[in-house]
């Protein structure tokens, strides 16, 4: 019998520990970075100015916000961007503050007019590159480590970047309802539209190969998936994260009817399904047995 | 320049946790926080069965995965080789503890500095001599005694392990007692998957 092979939560026993460290605060930033970048990317790509303020207003107050709450000494929270060289958390924090700035002087000059042309364009590039970073570093503070085997897999950041286009897809829709760059162009509805569900598509794939990966990888890591896909949090990984994020979502999307409410109600499912997802996979983040070869000397 | 490591001989660890004790009266460690652990295990079948314990602590890696992932610097590697956390840059992100793949750190709540060894809010005179060590807050973990050891003392856990199941010394020195250990007896570090090259060794 190997007793290794088991939860040993809080105990002094040998087995599976899981990580408290980062929980429904983490979780909620991750949430709000990774759908209000994804929210401005895609508004800012159709100049869809409602959208690109809403999609700085989560990063700043959803993200940052969650972020200083989680803190365990927020007041010193700017030390974190002193070691952009190694950390992505550091990398992270600096490109929200480039992001913010530049997206706000970026809002202000589409409205206002108040850059040179040239400036203009370079202040829209940083905003956009500080937002493409923000939908994809989460993906790599979580998988820099190889410590919990369900985050470290490689396509922890294709993940964040699917999760953030799709919700900034799902959101353009849902804000920019309505709105003459979409009431005036029904192809456009009907090409977000077919991107939504090939990002669900592709979101759905990617989040079945990262449990896949995690489960061959180690103990932990089978630990992990066995927690979302049959133990205590399957009830609501499974029809969150996998049947309201991606498959009802998906149909609903297929036969969509242009009607707001209808939007609506597949942005929340998607949202919701894709909040699960980061609150469960944080939670159910296992750390391998400290000497799990132990065991292996007495055989 | 020395660099620390230790050895753990699974074979004379009796599980009496005088380690887990010592250390955290050397450290004053609140209730809830344990720099070492001996976790215990079942091996085998009915009749066949057997207790084992392995002692757990900080494996010091010489590629700490903790200091990469740390975004303040307040994880770093004293030349000697032991991982520290400096207090004052900690901003208790917790970012290192979800990067150490040996879950040895612990990020320190207000409650837990607050309710006492014995949960009644009332800290012991010992208890309010040591809290001043802390942060809350912060992230803790061991940090191989680093006074003793800058003292010429060794860990307390280790020179207290009744059944001498702790070595310390220089790894470095390939006449040190841990080093020899390590070579005779094909010592093995925890986890070497996770290419974090730790300073702790065990051998059985």
């Amino acid at each position: 019998m190997i007793a290794s092979n088991r939860i040993a939560d809080g105990t002094f026993r040998v087995g599976v520990g899981l990580q408290k460290a980062w929980g429904v605060q983490m979780a909620t930033a991750f949430f709000f970075g990774e759908a209000g970048a994804g929210l401005y990317f895609v508004a800012q790509f159709f100049g869809f100015v409602p959208g690109m303020v809403a999609g700085l207003l989560m990063v700043l107050f959803g993200k940052a916000g969650g972020h200083v709450l989680h803190l365990g000494q927020p007041l010193r929270g700017w030390r974190a961007l002193t070691k952009v060289r190694t950390s992505w958390v550091s990398r992270g924090l600096a490109a929200i503050l480039l992001f913010v700035v530049a997206g706000a002087l970026h809002v202000i000059d589409v409205r206002a007019g108040v850059l040179p042309a040239g400036v203009s364009q370079l202040v829209a590039a940083v905003a956009l590159a500080a937002c493409f970073v923000i939908m994809v570093y989460q993906g790599f503070a979580m998988s820099q480590s190889p410590a919990i085997a369900l985050w470290s897999g490689g396509l922890m950041p294709v993940a964040s970047l699917t999760y953030a286009l799709l919700n900034g897809v799902l959101l353009t829709l849902v804000f920019g309802f309505g709105e003459h760059f979409l009431a005036e162009r029904p192809d456009t509805v009907r090409l977000l539209q077919v991107l939504a569900v090939a990002l669900m598509l592709y979101g759905l794939v990617t989040v079945l190969c990262l449990l896949n990966g995690a489960r061959h990888a180690s103990e932990g890591g089978r630990q992990s998936v066995a927690m979302l896909l049959q133990g205590g949090f399957a009830r609501w990984f499974v029809p969150l994260v996998i049947g309201a994020g991606f498959v009802v979502s998906a149909l609903m999307m297929l036969a969509a009817p242009p009607a707001f409410a209808w939007m609506l109600a597949v942005a929340g499912l998607e949202l919701t399904g894709y909040y699960a997802f980061r609150v469960l996979v944080f939670k159910a983040g296992g750390y391998d047995p400290a000497l799990s070869f132990a065991y292996r000397f007495r055989h | 320049m020395a660099k620390w490591g230790m050895v753990f001989d699974l074979r004379r660890c009796i599980g009496c946790n005088a380690c887990a004790v010592a250390c955290k009266q050397e450290n004053s460690l609140p209730d809830g926080v344990f720099f070492t652990k001996t976790l215990s295990e079942e091996v085998g079948e009915y009749p066949d069965v057997t207790r084992s314990y392995v002692p757990t602590i900080c494996n010091h890696c010489e590629d700490a995965p903790c200091e990469r992932a740390c975004p303040t610097g307040a994880t770093y590697t004293r030349p000697d080789g032991i991982v520290m956390v400096d207090r004052d840059k900690c901003i208790g992100c917790g970012t290192c503890i979800v990067a150490c793949p040996y879950d040895q750190r612990t990020r320190l709540e207000p409650e837990m500095l607050n309710k006492g060894l014995f949960g009644d809010g009332r800290l012991t005179p010992f208890e309010e001599q040591g809290i001043g060590r802390f942060t809350a807050g912060t992230v803790v973990k061991c940090t191989f005694c680093h006074e003793r050891v800058d003292a010429g003392l060794l860990p307390a856990c280790v020179a207290t392990c009744p059944t001498e199941a702790r070595i310390f010394g220089d790894l470095d020195d390939p006449h040190s007692r841990p080093r020899q250990l390590i070579l005779e007896r094909r010592g093995r570090q925890p986890l070497p998957e996770k290419n974090t090259n730790p300073r702790v060794f065990y051998i059985d």
